[in-house]
């Protein structure tokens, strides 16, 4: 029998294999990488047409997220304020009334068309969040949107995939909070183990049982 | 080791059916059944063959390698959040309202409860306070969501086939007016419809005051209440049921059980009777098609709708003699029999069992009826004493208007000036030896308000866009009187305009908002003059104002009325007759362009996006035709060409067509749908037409496509009934049809149903009516979207619920048909079939016993709908909601995207699917959810499981008008599903599959008189299942 295949041909599993290791490995990491939610969402922090800064009203002039996000706690979507609300503080004769940074919140009131906010926060079409019930077992604000009263400009936190919904949805008392520091963004816990402890305790005290089924988020 | 199953064998004459061919075990049949879905339900191209699945791989492959993997649509699109500038009242984005409302329709306003998403109304619920809905609804109301939305809808204010500004038309009112105002009215004539409006009442009034020369014309292609109860009974006095009351009841080809016939409420008291442990009622039904209520019957005769007068006239003289009723017999012989005589065992039987329910009876005729068959109903009813008991009459508000007939004459003599058509299509609708479109030609100008550029809007000088209920103020009355408001849930999408603005500028008040509505509210008051705001916002809040139905009294019956009423029966032709139904899905046509309506099923035919002249098996065979063969239909000058369908029960000599096909030139979904009947009806509005010529003709025959062509069941008892007697005799009857179980074993792990909430739903056979509504309420709610015929007839229909209808006769004849519509959505199995099969675990179970569809997980490889025993999973086999129907196949080609008003009508709680993705009944996961984050919000930091679940129905549920639907927690033995799947005529469909649905269904109970003929073949369905068992 002839040799039918040359000599060479004995290296070529290795050649394919060195191969595809050098090409498919960093194809595969970085994929791994840049392809999902840990890369592509967090730290997304497009202009705003108001330089509203959160770090400024909430930091320093201790204000609440409600007196904003008024609906919150009764509501699934978390309501962006009306134009009605800025002008509260900001009317003629009150705060900053000539301001040119706040130029787009005047000809809003005036014109009555709403400011464009732009969306960081997004979920999925098929996914369904609602805020009412986190923040009203135990959920703070913070566990999803990060220090949002050390932003001057808001980004996006936290990745926001699925698994990571999924990693409170199991384990909830790693999150869970006193009801009282729901809306407290300097609430922290002492250590890991308190905030396990202090978790589980109102995990079941309260019958804190988050759907981990499809059913609970998609329909 | 492989799990065989014992399936019943399948009969090959089969009891119960629900295709002919599947009757006669046709070979197409046994060929449908071998192919499990439809020949072309798995065809990829457009015409069902040539590009196979392996070419179909090939050029995908190919397209994607010349295309190369592109990431350009990898940005992230900039989305905008945009708020209220200033806050509204009452407004919490993503919060639901709920405002009460009512639809105004001919029959009656239906209360209703509609809910808003951030503005737009996206549901509509029938009003739980209202005692005429008791939160029901019917078909057309929870389509009428679509009607608002339609994107087809007419848009702007023409003159002469010209855009004209409001201000124009402003401008033409007030010349209307001041000329009016100069001659009285004269040359000025309106048509309206029947609302049953106050204000248009109060409107009226207040015009004809001003201008006592108008000409006020009201008329409605199927006329409501006869005009024949003003001679009968009294002006404005009509008869009212009280079905909860009657313990045998007679129709005289009356379709009382349908809601959008005679509203809710009479299905909702029959359903309380039906239950087997009550004192049960028995139905008796004479008719010449199949309707809803010949489905219910307990005795059914075919008898032609021309002949009801003989029939009810032979009955009267018996009943007569019997009580030796002078009154009653005189009447008989006053009616000029045209010699057709029925079994006289028939007769009998039910005569003798309304004399035994002396003052429980209800004897109800057709509300199209001559008549001489009103009249003598009537007179059935005052000798049973069935008056002041079970028949009221009521002193209705109605005002006697010219008819269509009248304002013919009118402006045949020339004496119409000005016409102003509000709403209504006369030039479709009107009787074809009136030649209407002709008439208006002759008139000077002329105005035409409706929704659609329709045909009556093509012939007018002006054509005004109207609002649609949800868009506009109004009031109007319920079936019983009360009065209900109208609200606009939303400004006119399109700057639709309603006739009480057009009434209220020509009778010189001023239109602001709720003004004239309001004004209307007030002068009801006692005081006459003002109303408190507390009163006005507490009508607007409960949707009706309590104390203003009509007073119900014993009614009185005029004898020589009655007797001449009786004389006045038109002589019947033994030729042909044609019946002229009211449409399941357009009514009388109001509902064309509503392709939701177009979509659903007719009730007993199964015809989507069709109508069918329906003919009986004996005169198809005499005529030599088969499904979809053409005839000529000709009377009295008059012909129309229609397709013909045989008709399982239907009276031989006698053609069924339903109004309001046929439509031409308005808007695309229109087209091509059906034949017009219209052109046939003459001036005195009959629901049928006797002395009919029938043709075939030799064309090539047209295709029907039904809902029932498919997915068969190979008899396997699915539908299951039995008799009173029966059911009194060994109460779970239904169940023991399964005989012996198999031992459940499963080699898959069933998930721990570890919730305190386990939902189960339990659907009574026994008041279930198949009325449709059911089916359109979920559509609305889970975002359904329509597939078109081309799609239906491959068997692509995406409704989540789909009512099956079954014919079933115990000895295989025509004469003892009976009917039996039965639900099947998903069953919810805990141990499902198609959760095995899943390769991506897009359908799971979770631990409430609720069978998941998470549609982003889908690769939609179909496993799971072809391992579904109920055929219940449904697939998009294209972008239903993205393209239009006719550019299906079109591929890339085809328009993309929804028309902007339909985006506004979508549950935005309901993922809306896309192509390549299965769907199914969910049991409204989004209510559930809903439900128990509003349980975890109130509970906030304590126990939740402390805190009660608040009510909620599923959308099913909920439109069901005779609470047949029971859902809820099975895990609570007190809650109301619970108690109805303790019921004994509860069993599983497939039961010895062993999946352990969570639907399960009560036997139907029938009720029959032993002492009729054929009483020992009603109620034998399940008959050769039964022998099967014992033998």
């Amino acid at each position: 029998m002839s040799n039918f295949f040359p000599r060479w041909a004995n290296w070529l599993p290795l050649q394919l294999l060195v191969c595809g290791l050098v090409i498919g490995g960093p194809i595969t990491l970085g994929i791994w990488y840049y392809f999902t939610p840990k890369y592509t969402r967090v730290g997304y922090q497009p202009d705003q047409p108001v330089p509203f800064s959160h770090a400024l009203h909430v930091k320093q002039l201790g204000m609440d997220c409600r007196y904003c996000h008024s609906f919150v706690e009764v509501a699934g979507h978390s309501n962006l304020p009306s134009t009605q609300t800025c002008i509260n503080c900001h009317g003629q004769g009150k705060i900053l009334p000539n301001s040119p940074r706040l130029a787009p919140v005047r000809d809003s009131w005036q014109s009555g068309q709403p400011i464009p906010w732009v969306q960081i926060h997004r979920l999925p079409d098929y996914a369904y969040f609602n805020h009412a019930v986190h923040v009203n077992r135990g959920v703070s604000c913070y566990s999803c949107h990060g220090a949002v009263n050390e932003m001057s400009v808001v980004y996006e936190a936290e990745s926001l995939s699925m698994k990571w919904c999924l990693d409170c949805h199991r384990a909830p008392e790693n999150f869970l909070r006193p009801p009282s520091e729901i809306f407290n963004m300097n609430w922290h816990p002492a250590s890991p183990e308190a905030q396990r402890e202090l978790g589980t305790k109102f995990k079941e005290e309260w019958k804190v049982n988050p759907p981990v089924s499809c059913g609970g988020c998609h329909h | 080791m492989k799990k065989i199953f014992q399936h019943p064998a399948r009969d090959a004459k089969p009891t119960l059916w629900r295709t002919q061919g599947e009757r006669e075990n046709s070979p197409e049949f046994a060929e449908s059944l071998a192919r499990e879905f439809s020949t072309d339900a798995t065809a990829i191209d457009g015409k069902g063959s040539g590009l196979s699945r392996r070419d179909f791989t090939k050029l995908m492959g190919a397209a994607t390698a010349l295309t190369g993997i592109g990431l350009t649509g990898c940005r992230r699109p900039e989305a905008h959040l945009v708020p209220f500038t200033k806050s509204a009242e009452w407004t919490i984005p993503g919060k639901y309202l709920y405002y009460a409302s009512s639809m105004p329709t001919p029959v009656g306003a239906v209360p209703l409860t509609v809910t808003t998403t951030d503005g737009r109304p996206t549901k509509i619920e029938g009003n739980p306070l209202h005692p005429a809905s008791n939160g029901a609804t019917d078909v057309f109301a929870q389509a009428s969501i679509l009607g608002l939305y339609d994107p087809n809808r007419a848009k702007e204010i023409t003159r002469n086939s010209a855009k004209a500004s409001r201000a124009d038309l402003d401008a033409f009112i007030a010349q209307i007016r001041s000329a009016a105002v100069t001659n009285g009215g004269g040359g000025l004539a309106i048509l309206v419809g029947k609302e049953n409006s106050p204000t248009v009442e109060r409107l009226r009034a207040e015009i004809a005051s001003q201008f006592p020369k108008l000409l006020w014309v009201q008329d409605e292609a199927i006329p409501g209440n006869h005009a024949v109860f003003d001679a009968l009974l009294g002006a404005g006095v009509r008869p009212v049921y009280d079905f909860e009351k009657a313990d045998v009841i007679l129709s005289l080809g009356s379709d009382f059980l349908n809601p959008s016939e005679s509203g809710l409420g009479f299905a909702k008291g029959f359903a309380k009777r039906r239950d087997p442990k009550g004192k049960m009622n028995r139905l008796y039904v004479v008719e010449n098609h199949f309707s809803l209520t010949g489905g219910m019957a307990d005795h059914r005769l075919r008898v032609r709708a021309s002949e009801i007068g003989d029939f009810t006239a032979t009955l009267a003289k018996a009943i007569g003699a019997k009580l030796s009723n002078s009154s009653l017999s005189g009447h008989a012989a006053a009616y000029s029999s045209s010699g057709n005589s029925f079994d006289p065992a028939w007769i009998k039987g039910v005569a003798e069992d309304l004399i035994a329910a002396k003052g429980n009876g209800i004897v109800i005729a057709g509300s199209a009826q001559t008549d001489a068959v009103q009249a003598l109903a009537l007179g059935i009813n005052d000798a049973l004493g069935n008056l002041g008991s079970t028949v009221n009459s009521v002193q209705t508000s109605a005002k006697p208007s010219a008819s269509l007939a009248d304002l013919s004459k009118a402006i045949g003599a020339g004496s119409v000036k000005t016409l102003l058509i509000l709403e209504g299509n006369p030039v479709l609708t009107a009787p074809a030896e009136l030649n209407f479109a002709n008439l208006l030609a002759g008139v000077p100008e002329t105005l035409h308000l409706a929704q659609f550029a329709d045909e009556t809007s093509k012939v007018t000088h002006w054509h005004v866009p109207a609002a649609h209920y949800l868009e506009r103020w109004g009031d109007a009355r319920s079936i019983d009187g009360t009065i209900c408001p109208v609200q606009p849930m939303i400004l006119p999408l399109w700057n639709g305009i309603s006739s009480l603005e057009i009434l209220a500028a020509l009778a010189g008040e001023k239109v602001d908002g709720p003004s004239v509505v309001r004004a209307t509210f007030a002068s009801l008051g006692k005081d006459g003059s003002t109303v408190s705001d507390s009163a006005w916002n507490e009508f607007l809040r409960n949707g009706f104002a309590s104390g203003t139905a009509w007073p119900v009294s014993k009614p009185a019956l005029n004898a020589s009325a009655a007797t001449s009423a009786v004389q006045s029966a038109p002589k019947i032709s033994k030729d042909f007759e044609v019946v002229f139904l009211r449409s399941s899905s357009v009514d009388d046509g109001r509902y064309s362009g509503n392709s939701w309506l177009q979509e659903t099923p007719d009730f007993v035919t199964k015809l989507v996006w069709d109508n069918a002249a329906l003919v009986s098996p004996a005169d198809a065979r005499m005529l030599g035709i088969k499904d979809g063969d053409w005839l000529k239909l000709s009377a009295g000058g008059q012909s129309i060409e229609a397709a013909a369908m045989v008709a399982p029960g239907h009276v031989d000599k006698s053609i069924s067509i339903a109004l309001g096909y046929g439509r031409k030139g308005i808007s695309h979904v229109m087209e091509n749908v059906g034949f017009d009947a219209y052109p046939l009806r003459d001036s005195a509005k009959h629901c049928f037409r006797s002395g009919v010529t029938v043709k075939p003709l030799a064309k090539d025959s047209y295709t029907f496509v039904r809902s029932q062509d498919y997915q068969n069941m190979e008899g396997r008892n699915l539908a299951r009934e039995g008799t009173l007697a029966t059911f009194q005799k060994s109460p779970e009857f239904a169940s023991e049809m399964d005989g012996e179980l198999p031992k459940p074993t499963s080699i898959y792990p069933n998930p721990p149903l570890t919730s305190d909430l386990q939902w189960g739903l339990s659907y009574d056979l026994n008041s279930c009516i198949g009325c449709n509504a059911c089916l359109v309420a979920c559509q609305a709610e889970n975002n359904i979207p329509i597939v078109g015929k081309d799609q239906i007839r491959r068997g692509r229909d995406m409704a989540w619920i789909r009512i099956d209808r079954w014919f079933s006769s115990a000895d295989h004849k025509e004469e003892n048909l009976e009917m039996i519509p039965m639900a099947i959505m998903c069953q919810q199995c805990e141990s499902a079939p198609c959760e095995a099969v899943c390769p991506a675990n897009a359908t799971v179970h979770n631990e409430e016993g609720l069978n998941l569809m998470a549609y982003n997980r889908c690769i939609g490889t179909r496993y799971c709908a072809n391992n579904c025993p109920w055929k219940v999973r449904r697939f998009n086999w294209f972008d239903y909601n993205e393209r239009p129907l006719d550019e299906l196949y079109y591929g890339p080609l085809a328009h993309k995207g929804m028309a902007e008003s339909l985006k506004l009508s979508k549950n935005p709680n309901v993922t809306v699917r896309m192509r390549g993705v299965m769907e199914k009944c969910t049991f409204c996961i989004q209510r559930i959810e809903e439900a128990k984050i509003s349980r975890s919000v109130k509970a906030g930091a304590s126990d939740v499981t402390k805190t009660p679940l608040p009510a909620f129905k599923t959308a099913c549920q909920q439109a069901c008008p005779s609470e047949s639907i029971v859902f809820g927690n099975i895990n609570d033995p007190k809650s109301a599903v619970s108690e109805a799947k303790a019921d004994p005529r509860t069993y599983s469909s497939l039961a010895y599959l062993n999946t352990r649905p969570r639907v399960t269904y009560m036997a139907r109970i029938r009720n029959p008189n032993p002492a009729m003929p054929g009483a020992d073949l009603v109620g034998a369905a399940n008959r050769s299942a039964e022998q099967a068992q014992h033998s």
